[in-house]
């Protein structure tokens, strides 16, 4: 286990991060090239005030008439995604890492609230299961690699959660908590988990169709 | 003089004290590592035992933790046993210094992920006190 748990903190930790900067550069640019070549038309009505304007009413929570459709689901959504940026970029547990290998170091959260920030991750996966399983529309639109990107979310934040309470052996679960994680990097230029990357650029698409050829809102 | 006695009493009851301060922080009492130079804890001490420690690892040479310096690099040949890694290793260290917690940490999780054995991860050193 020892032998593992130290290729996955070393080697294997690398090779994710740089799978995931990696592809996610050259999904990027290989998606520039594609548009670029089918939709060169549409491209050149990209216009970034509308773009941005919608952006701005899209990140804000109940800010677009989507968000105010569905309260609880907006709700869920914006600590999903707060949580799950927040509580991994700033928990001691991963900087300690960094700082004794490398020397690189950085402002920590107090341990409790990485903690319930992480809770928050686990408890919104459950409820998107929850509604994958029980909406019918929301079943409906559902493939394998919703379940996928689910799972590697919600199976990361929990051992990370089970791991910081010594719930199980702790080196096991530590290792289990470090291979999600690195999985779920190396997910996320070739999954469903790009709308990390490809997101901002479709709503900016939409917002430019909208707002200079259609002169309507997107939000 | 008056001052006499006073001192001929204080002097051996300070000597007595320091003793048995020292004695209460001993190697072989020690059951954490010391964390006397952090202001503020935020786990709990890791668990560490020198002598029990050092009996399983097999350890005889001091030099394997209480290492010197030499050209701002470790050096293994100085043996720095009995002085506080504080001393040396400050809590907000220097640029090019070695600060305590990654001190420790590399000591610690260093030698373990090497030898491969003993442990490694935050919860397996940094556990609540036994009640």
């Amino acid at each position: 286990m020892h032998a593992l748990y130290d290729l996955a903190v070393g080697p294997l930790a690398w090779l994710a991060f740089a799978v995931f900067i990696l592809g996610s550069i050259y999904r990027l640019m290989s998606m520039r090239a594609l548009a670029l070549k089918k939709d060169a038309a549409f491209v050149a009505y990209i216009s970034w005030p509308h773009a941005i304007r919608s952006l701005l009413h899209w990140v804000t929570p109940f800010g677009a008439l989507g968000w105010r459709e569905n309260p609880g689901v907006t709700i869920v959504t914006f600590l999903f995604h707060i949580c799950l940026f927040v509580a991994p970029l700033f928990l001691m547990g991963h900087i300690v890492l960094f700082d004794t290998f490398h020397g690189w170091s950085w402002p920590a959260l107090p341990d409790g609230v990485a903690d319930t920030l992480s809770i928050v991750v686990v408890a919104a996966c459950a409820y998107f299961l929850w509604r994958r399983l029980s909406v019918p529309e929301v079943r409906f639109v559902t493939r394998s690699h919703d379940w996928l990107v689910l799972a590697l979310v919600g199976a990361t934040f929990l051992t990370g959660v089970l791991a910081y309470h010594r719930i199980g052996d702790n080196l096991f679960m530590t290792t289990l908590h470090v291979l999600c994680g690195e999985a779920m990097l190396v997910a996320i230029p070739f999954t469903r988990l790009s709308h990390m990357l490809f997101g901002f650029f479709s709503r900016g698409y939409i917002a430019s169709e909208f707002g200079s050829v259609r002169f309507a809102k997107d939000w | 003089m008056k001052r006499l006695p006073f001192t001929r009493l204080l002097l051996p009851a300070l000597a007595v004290l320091l003793l048995t301060a020292s004695g209460a922080f001993a190697q072989q009492d020690m059951t954490h590592v010391p964390t006397e130079a952090f202001k503020k804890l935020t786990r709990p001490p890791a668990a560490f035992a020198h002598d029990a420690h050092n009996e399983k690892a097999g350890l005889t040479d001091c030099t394997a933790c209480h290492h010197g310096e030499k050209d701002g690099k470790r050096d293994p040949a100085s043996d720095t046993a009995g002085i506080p890694c504080a001393d040396c290793h400050a809590v907000a260290a220097k640029a090019g210094k070695t600060p305590l917690e990654r001190a420790f940490h590399l000591q610690c999780m260093g030698c373990h992920l090497t030898q491969k054995k003993g442990p490694v991860t935050c919860g397996d050193c940094h556990k609540p006190a036994a009640k």
